[in-house]
């Protein structure tokens, strides 16, 4: 199964949740890849951040109402991107999508990296924009520091 | 030792419940997230109030999470219910964490989840409502805990079908059975040769759907 799923890369089902910056940017660029691309949101307005290209689906609808995931054939999807503007919203979501959905790969955005680690427990990959920017800062000050001395 | 609850969240569930359970003996503690409404709850006497949000970890080491013995979580909200339960089960271990949850269908994943005890109270209030309207001239119902489980209390009126038949004549539902007959001042546990009489009050146990089914072969209404 998983060496069919390896030769059809092209086949991949993404299901982004929050279509806000992230989500947008996220959905347009896989939809370049021509990967299969649903993203959720609960306003309709959003998609307008979506490019005129962008070849995939929406659904206009609340992420943590389980009929919603339903709808989305979350259960289908080889990947689930949490990127809500609500830490809260997005672990329960990302939780919803692994225990009930069983989706293999869920990675959820957390801006509070305090909490970070309740939830890596739980199989879920968390990405915190803090921890990523902190870190590109150091290796500018190192690379700084190396071209002082 | 008093018994230590944390309550997050809720203004007028956190104070009607801190009033009760400060009464009863507990020591409790509210995190509360809007300025004016902890100013409201400090009225109350010996009520230790914070200030914050109870979703992030530092507000809970405020409150001394670590020392509670119990959690409850009363937003509107489920999924700050859930990431405050979630933390005071995992990061502060606290033996029993209880959650509200509105969407009906999150009850199951929530207990999933780990959370010790899920309330549902639109499901509770419905059903209240149902019962008060429908159910209460044939019968009383009490449910039990979480279990989806009621006892309720029957009377058999002349009219009933199930009047002076033996128990396994009657067609009960498959969840449902007849724990006991209460006839005038004697009460006996029935077998299934047991005959049931007009006037007899009999205590059924049942299953969350089944207990109108059993009330409407039974009463005949």
């Amino acid at each position: 199964m998983t060496i069919w799923k390896n030769n059809h890369k092209e086949e991949l089902y993404t299901v982004i949740i929050g279509c806000g910056r992230l989500g947008a940017n996220l959905a347009n660029s896989l939809s370049e890849q021509k990967q299969n691309v649903l993203i959720i949101d609960r306003s309709k307005e959003s998609f307008r951040k979506l490019s005129t290209s962008f070849g995939g689906l929406t659904v206009v609808g609340d992420a943590t109402d389980m009929d919603v995931l339903s709808e989305a054939e979350i259960e289908k999807a080889d990947v689930a991107l949490v990127v809500t503007d609500s830490d809260n919203v997005n672990i329960m979501v990302s939780q919803m999508i692994k225990e009930i959905f069983h989706t293999a790969l869920v990675i959820a955005r957390l801006y509070d990296s305090e909490r970070k680690y309740v939830y890596e427990e739980l199989g879920i990959d968390i990405i915190c924009p803090a921890d990523l920017s902190a870190m590109e800062i150091k290796k500018l000050l190192a690379k700084n520091e190396e071209e002082v001395l | 030792m008093k018994r230590k609850v944390l309550l997050m969240g809720g203004f007028h569930k956190a104070y009607a419940l801190s009033a009760s359970l400060i009464q009863n003996g507990y020591e409790v503690t509210v995190i509360n997230n809007d300025y004016h409404n902890c100013h409201s709850l400090a009225e109350l006497k010996s009520l230790k109030v914070i200030f914050g949000d109870a979703t992030k970890p530092f507000v809970l080491e405020d409150a001394d999470a670590e020392d509670m013995d119990i959690a409850i979580a009363l937003t509107q909200k489920d999924d700050e219910n859930l990431v405050m339960c979630e933390l005071c089960k995992k990061r502060f271990h606290i033996k029993k964490t209880v959650a509200l949850v509105n969407d009906p269908k999150k009850t199951e994943f929530f207990y999933k989840m780990g959370i010790d005890s899920v309330v549902c109270a639109i499901n509770a209030i419905t059903n209240i409502i149902e019962q008060q309207a429908i159910m209460d001239e044939m019968a009383k119902i009490f449910p039990i805990g979480v279990g989806g489980i009621n006892i309720a209390e029957v009377p058999i009126p002349t009219q009933s079908p199930a009047a002076g038949k033996k128990l396994w004549e009657i067609n009960l539902p498959k969840e449902v059975i007849i724990g006991c007959i209460l006839r005038g001042e004697h009460s006996m546990i029935p077998r299934g040769d047991t005959r049931i009489l007009s006037g007899d009050v009999l205590i059924l146990i049942s299953s969350d759907k089944q207990e109108m089914n059993a009330v409407r072969e039974l009463t005949g209404k």
